[in-house]
């Protein structure tokens, strides 16, 4: 899962990077304001951890316009500001969630798939699409119960067609959601880890739409 | 033992009254002494008159010799009035109640004039007068009881509305006097009804002019206690705050190196947690610094010598500008003087010549000079490290403001510290671009004390 983390405190940014990317998240670091809400607006990011008193544009200014373009990401506030009128202000700007610093990690990145999940209309914290289950906290898939061992991409691959089950992506949509800055992406990578989850998992799951992209849908076709 | 709180109001109206009582008695008095006079000159001239009067009449009418013809009683004062006309020794007339014997003090020769003498007990008032031929003698004489009542009757005339009007008096005082400390008596209620917290100033309506600076020494107590109430409350609202961070950041990268595998990220991950504590430990020990200066008032001042006291700071920073390559130079053609804090003014220097340091690049030039002009001692702080922009200028020293993009680490909060303790010794602080290096300048300027310790 794609992450954008703007905080500018540098050894507060460097553990949250190092943390959450021990949990499973691709982690995207800008620490200012303005960077945050370039980044917001042009890359498509399943959540976003924003720090309110960021330089350059306050984390709230960021967050109220974004939110006046119709940037949709769920945006979790991680600030020292503990006053209830803060809390209260920053979510009615638009914020999803509020933290107060310090936050124990395990915490937020289960706040964060929360978010995630909410976000794409799901009430459970486990995916499930036909005999398909996901545990993002865990990061395992079970196939009608059995552990199917997947690689980190693979996992965030088939966690990015489950969460938007029925919908078709694209292929750089789906590259969005893989890599974080700094990776240089192979033209078919995404071609290759939809191979992989095929022959894995079955070629039934995952349907390829030509020239649009792929889908996956949540339950399984009724033969006719 | 203490003795029980007394009540204005009960000593004003004890002193008033004793005040009036004393001044009517003394009154009376001197009413008493004036009146006597006034009434014994009078009537001692009635005397005279009487014994003239009868002297003429007597040489007048000696060849009548009635002796004995005792004159009529015509007032009911008349019986305390006497006289006696004695013609060549013998008794040629008296009234009816003068004795037979001449109205004289026993054994004593004729002498004319006024005397007092006891007769038959009584106290009598006399005037004696002779005719021109030492041949008629004349004794008028008056009781003195007489003039005593009237005496009395004047001091009764005087005492007596006083004992009638006392009590009113009393009762006019009291209410006057209760109405005067009212106000006193509502700042009373005023302080007794207050919550105990509350530190908004006191307001008595109808205040008096002798309760004002009773009033002011309580209101800028209050002021005061509120502003260190204050300060305490936003120095707990800042460190719970800024503590916040540089705790998170603790807490992420010890979770980071407790689910490490990698030995090199893990190694990393515990040097940033400790390089955290240090930064933690730097901010609380600025709070702090911060925290005491709010409630220094007014510090010991002392002779400082500045000099002096800049050259150990400066060699206490020197290595970690050598580190950095940079040169540090400080130039103080005499020694200079303050009157200050030692203390807190090794605090301001550090904070200037640390930022100095800490915010220009390696191999910059930091230079401190100390001067004298004018009577004033300037102390000025250069770098030629990339300056400040004009609006951030303007916002140093809010608190935990920092330089937006500085990559140097900083609690944002020495220069709050640097503005507090040169506002306590009455330090101007002026920061501009350094004409010299290019970078920033910071001026301290202060009066010289001329006293050579």
């Amino acid at each position: 899962m794609r992450l954008l983390l703007a905080e500018d405190d540098p050894l507060l940014g460097d553990g949250l990077q190092a943390g959450l990317r021990q949990l499973g998240f691709q982690v995207d670091w800008v620490r200012d304001g303005l960077a945050a809400e370039r980044e917001l607006r042009n890359q498509a990011y399943a959540v976003a951890v924003l720090d309110l008193g960021l330089p350059l544009k306050d984390g709230l200014a960021v967050l109220a316009a974004v939110r006046r373009d119709g940037v949709s990401v769920p945006v979790l506030v991680l600030t020292a500001r503990d006053a209830v009128p803060d809390r209260i202000q920053g979510l009615d700007v638009g914020a999803d969630d509020y933290v107060v610093k310090p936050v124990d990690l395990q915490e937020l990145a289960a706040r964060l798939r929360a978010l995630v999940r909410r976000a794409h209309g799901q009430p459970q914290e486990c995916l499930q699409a036909q005999d398909v289950l996901l545990d993002p906290a865990a990061r395992t898939v079970r196939q009608a119960g059995t552990l199917v061992t997947l690689s980190t991409r693979e996992f965030d691959l088939l966690q990015a067609l489950m969460l938007n089950a029925g919908r078709v992506l694209s292929r750089e949509q789906i590259e969005q959601h893989l890599y974080s800055w700094g990776h240089e992406v192979d033209s078919n990578a995404v071609e290759v880890h939809i191979h992989h989850l095929r022959r894995k998992l079955g070629s039934g799951l995952i349907q390829t739409v030509r020239g649009v992209g792929y889908l996956l849908l949540r339950d399984a076709p009724t033969s006719p | 033992m203490i003795s029980p709180p007394r009540s204005i109001q009960g000593r004003l109206l004890a002193w008033v009254l004793g005040m009036v009582v004393v001044v009517w008695l003394s009154t009376a008095v001197i009413t008493w002494f004036d009146a006597r006079h006034e009434l014994e000159e009078l009537l001692d001239s009635h005397l005279a008159q009487a014994a003239a009067l009868l002297v003429v009449q007597q040489q007048g009418e000696i060849e009548d010799d009635r002796h004995d013809l005792d004159a009529p009683t015509l007032h009911r004062y008349a019986p305390k009035v006497a006289f006696q006309v004695f013609h060549e020794g013998r008794l040629a007339l008296r009234s009816a109640n003068a004795p037979a014997v001449p109205m004289a003090a026993p054994g004593q020769s004729f002498r004319a004039g006024f005397d007092t003498v006891q007769i038959d007990g009584l106290s009598w008032r006399i005037f004696a007068a002779e005719g021109g031929e030492q041949d008629v003698r004349v004794y008028v004489g008056e009781q003195m009881s007489s003039r005593m009542e009237i005496l009395w009757a004047v001091l009764r005339s005087t005492l007596w509305p006083m004992v009638v009007a006392l009590p009113l008096l009393a009762l006019a005082v009291w209410w006057a006097v209760r109405l005067g400390v009212s106000p006193m008596r509502r700042l009373g209620q005023v302080l007794a009804q207050r919550e105990p917290q509350a530190l908004h100033p006191v307001a008595v309506a109808g205040a008096t002019v002798e309760m004002l600076p009773m009033i002011e020494a309580l209101n800028a107590l209050f002021a005061r206690i509120d502003q260190l109430l204050a300060s305490e409350r936003r120095f707990t609202a800042d460190a719970a705050h800024e503590l916040r961070t540089p705790i998170a950041a603790i807490r992420a990268q010890a979770q980071v190196a407790l689910a490490e595998a990698d030995d090199l990220a893990r190694r990393h991950a515990l040097l940033n947690t400790v390089q955290g504590c240090d930064r933690a430990t730097r901010l609380v020990d600025q709070l702090l610094t911060l925290s005491r200066l709010e409630a220094a008032d007014a510090t010991a001042l002392q002779v400082v010598d500045l000099r002096a006291l800049t050259q150990s700071v400066l060699a206490e920073l020197a290595p970690k500008a050598l580190g950095k390559h940079q040169t540090l130079e400080f130039e103080a053609p005499e020694p200079c003087f303050l009157p200050g804090n030692e203390t807190l003014l090794a605090v301001l220097l550090r904070n200037l010549v640390d930022n100095a340091v800490r915010y220009s690049p390696p191999s910059a030039r930091v230079t401190v000079a100390l001067h004298q002009a004018a009577g004033r001692v300037v102390l000025s702080v250069e770098d030629s490290g990339p300056g400040l922009a004009e609006a951030d200028r303007q916002r140093l020293g809010e608190r935990f403001f920092r330089v937006p993009g500085s990559l140097e680490s900083g609690s944002g909060l020495g220069w709050s510290i640097v503005q507090r303790i040169a506002q306590v010794h009455r330090l101007d602080v002026q920061v501009e671009p350094s004409t010299q290096l290019g970078g920033l300048a910071v001026r301290v300027t202060g009066a010289d004390c001329r006293i050579r310790p």
